[in-house]
């Protein structure tokens, strides 16, 4: 393969200087993820996959190593320029939702239109932003607020946001850390039906070995290096399980 | 990211945290509102002294025909026919009340007037001793003619003139009589006495007295005596058998001076110069009241008035002067009964003290208001810096508290200035729309003390400038530091508050 990957992170550490210990987050990790790969980090707690996914979305700086994104060095960037690659490449999805409270879908998915570099006007932030709600299925929820919609509905929200700027990366934490198990399926079923239909690049990180399952590649993690690294032959089908499940009474989304 | 956004990005942001808002605005609202009525008071205060400062007559020069400095102590000689009483049908214990009625004699045994009351010693001549003319009764003494008075009105310093000649009279409408004073004045008289409120109707024209009209305007005594409640302004008064049409009703304004039966101002009648020299076939003056432009110049501007009569009345060197110059303060210093000798020496050196006087009385006055208002903007100050440090604590605190939506923006690629920004926007945005309540709220409460408490107050563009541009800088100036710890919040932190 000649194309440059997405992602290429070599010799990455990350320590946390706790007084007088030192804590190894990350220990020399390498690691290349090409374009429309669907990776899921799996790892025990406390194995570091939180501090990557950190370090991959811009949120934190690593204490060495290299970090390309897209083949630019993104791990010595003033903090304008990583707010701003932030902004345009990298769409973040965590575990506890992270949306504005008291504030409806639709503002919270404009977000990171109001940050983007060149100026876009409110009408074009609201119909790209109702655009993306409807490709999460929650167009016609955009005026509720964030504490009217369930778990599921919000982590969609976030979702859609995390798409708007259509980023080169996803970067999901735990998605369905606080999700029931039919919505955690349908959560799943939307990044999938992403990286089939839309080829964004994901990288998911989870505890759970059922969920890690449905990535195209599986990185394992303990004590902050990479355990093991494969594709993932039986990939799990969000899509197929959801027509399997019962129909739930409430949902009438 | 333009500041439109910016701006959009705060206000969203103040209506989503509804409490904060409304804590941070009640401190500046407070605030600016404390600023504003403070100084409106102080100025108003500042204000009120100058009034009653002028209105005190400091500015005020008074030049009486003849000169009888030397005669003061003399009884007026028609004291015993003013006080002609009926001991027989009088107790002495009865006084009139003023109101004539046929028959009565005990009428001029009554309080009229502190000038016909025949027990007292006068410091002025009464009306029989002044007019020169045939019909006051006296020859040579009254010198001052309306020329003269056209003349001082040219001199530099002069704002207002007025020509005067003062009689007792008679005013009667309908059934009822009234013995008063009676005033033959210029129309800016009301302009001389600052310290009248017309309660009907208004002063005479210009055009009215030029023509010498039968116009009068009626003390609030008189036209209560005459017309009770009622309003007096077009009926028409009936004196020396000539009718008069009534054109307004003075009563006093200042809350030191409330009008009452005798006093030579509201219980007077008004009527033009013109018209009494004409109706009374006189063509000569009583006196001629003049206001300098400033407290300051009085001296000067009686010296001038002088030079010139001497000059209009061709007297000679060292020849005494046939009229008399007389200030607010010269009047205060020889005043209360001061032995003769003792006021020609103070008279002597008048000038000086006269200039010292009134100029410093009139700069300790301007001090002591200039203290006043300084105390007040310094106590307004104070409260617009509690104000200031209470928007600072509460912003303080909900940059912890909303540390999440910190680290949320910054994860969707907010810089860090874009979070300075919409944080002092924020607090700017408060503090200027708790300053705008506040100069409402300030406006309020002035009205209110000066309606309710009579306190005067004052409101100068001013003022609220300063109190809107105040605020805006301690929402700028307070807001700074909350915003700067905002902006330096992680991008992961948002990650750990959950
Ligand atoms: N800010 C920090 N300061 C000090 N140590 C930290 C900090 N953040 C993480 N660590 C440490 O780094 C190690 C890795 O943490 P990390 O959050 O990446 O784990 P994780 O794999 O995401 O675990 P989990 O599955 O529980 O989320 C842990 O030992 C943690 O205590
Ligand atoms: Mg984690």
């Amino acid at each position: 393969m000649t194309t440059t990957p997405v992602i290429s992170i070599r010799n990455l550490t990350k320590t946390y200087q706790m007084g007088e210990v030192a804590v190894h987050a990350l220990r020399s990790v390498s690691l290349d993820i090409n374009a429309g790969e669907f990776v899921t980090v799996i790892g025990p707690s406390g194995s570091g996959k939180s501090t990557l996914m950190h370090i991959l979305g811009c949120l934190d700086q690593p204490t060495s190593g290299q970090y390309l994104l897209n083949g630019k060095d993104v791990s010595h960037l003033s903090d304008d320029e990583v707010s701003s690659v932030r902004n345009s490449k990298i769409g973040f999805v965590f575990q506890g939702f992270n949306l504005l409270t008291r504030t409806s879908a639709l503002e919270n998915v404009e977000l990171p239109l109001l940050y983007s570099g060149t100026p876009v006007s409110a009408s074009e932030r609201r119909s790209r932003a109702m655009a993306a709600l409807e490709s999460v299925g929650l167009g016609s929820r955009h005026e509720h607020h964030t504490n009217q919609l369930s778990g599921g509905q919000q982590q969609r929200v976030a979702i859609a946001r995390a798409l708007l700027n259509n980023p080169s990366i996803l970067l999901a934490d735990e998605p369905t850390g606080n999700l029931d198990s039919r919505t955690s399926v349908e959560v799943m079923d939307i990044f999938q039906s992403l990286k089939e239909e839309r080829g964004i690049t994901i990288v998911l990180i989870t505890h759970e070995h059922d969920v890690a399952a449905y990535g195209s590649r599986i990185v394992a993690f303990k004590d902050g290096v990479i355990v093991s690294d494969e594709l993932n032959e039986q990939r799990r089908a969000a899509r197929n399980e959801l027509a399997d499940l019962p129909v739930p009474v409430a949902e009438t989304a | 990211m333009a500041l439109k956004t910016s701006w959009m990005i705060s206000l969203k942001a103040l209506r989503r945290n509804k409490l904060q808002t409304a804590l941070t605005m009640i401190g500046m609202t407070i605030g600016v509102a404390t600023v504003l009525t403070m100084i409106a008071l102080g100025s108003g205060a500042q204000a009120a002294i100058q009034d009653q400062v002028k209105a005190a007559g400091m500015n005020l020069i008074i030049v009486k025909a003849g000169n009888y400095q030397l005669q003061q102590e003399r009884a007026p000689d028609d004291a015993i026919e003013n006080g002609a009483v009926d001991p027989e049908s009088q107790p002495l214990n009865r006084w009139s009340d003023g109101v004539y009625k046929a028959g009565e004699r005990r009428m001029r045994a009554a309080f009229f007037h502190p000038e016909d009351d025949p027990f007292a010693v006068h410091d002025h001549p009464t009306s029989r001793q002044r007019l020169g003319d045939a019909e006051a009764g006296l020859g040579a003494a009254a010198t001052l003619t309306i020329a003269d008075a056209d003349a001082i009105r040219k001199i530099g310093g002069v704002q207002y003139v007025s020509e005067g000649i003062h009689e007792n009279a008679h005013v009667a409408y309908g059934g009822q009589r009234w013995f008063t004073r009676m005033h033959g004045d210029d129309v800016s008289m009301p302009k001389i006495k600052r310290a009248w409120v017309f309660t009907h109707g208004g002063y005479f024209s210009k055009r009215q007295e030029t023509n010498s009209e039968q116009v009068v305007v009626l003390g609030s005594i008189v036209a209560e005596k005459l017309f009770g409640k009622d309003n007096p302004v077009g009926k028409t008064v009936t004196m020396w058998n000539q009718p008069f049409k009534v054109e307004g009703v003075i009563s006093s304004s200042n809350w030191m001076v409330s009008p009452a039966a005798g006093d030579d101002e509201f219980d007077a009648v008004y009527i033009p110069v013109t018209t009494v020299q004409k109706l009374l076939n006189l063509s000569k003056l009583n006196d001629i009241t003049i206001t300098t432009e400033s407290t300051g110049n009085v001296t000067r501007v009686s010296k001038d008035i002088t030079d010139l009569l001497r000059g209009r009345h061709n007297i000679a060197f060292k020849t005494p002067d046939d009229f008399q110059v007389i200030s607010q303060a010269r009047k205060a210093l020889t005043g209360g009964g001061m032995q003769a000798d003792m006021q020609r020496s103070v008279m002597g050196n008048a000038a000086g003290l006269e200039k010292v006087t009134l100029e410093q009385l009139g700069k300790t006055l301007d001090r002591a208001s200039a203290t006043m208002t300084a105390l007040l903007a310094s106590i307004a100050t104070v409260s617009l810096i509690v104000g200031g440090i209470g928007i600072m604590n509460i912003m303080l605190l909900s940059v912890t508290e909303r540390t999440r939506e910190i680290g949320i923006r910054r994860a969707v690629g907010a810089r860090a200035q874009d979070v300075l920004l919409q944080f002092l926007l924020e607090s700017i945005t408060l503090s200027v729309a708790g300053g705008l309540l506040g100069i409402a709220i300030g406006f309020a409460v002035s009205l209110f003390v000066s309606r309710i408490l009579q306190w005067s107050t004052q409101i100068s563009p001013l003022s609220v400038a300063l109190s809107f541009g105040v605020s805006a800088a301690v929402g700028i100036f307070f807001g700074y530091y909350p915003a700067k710890q905002a902006s330096q919040v992680l991008p992961i932190a948002s990650l750990k508050y959950e």
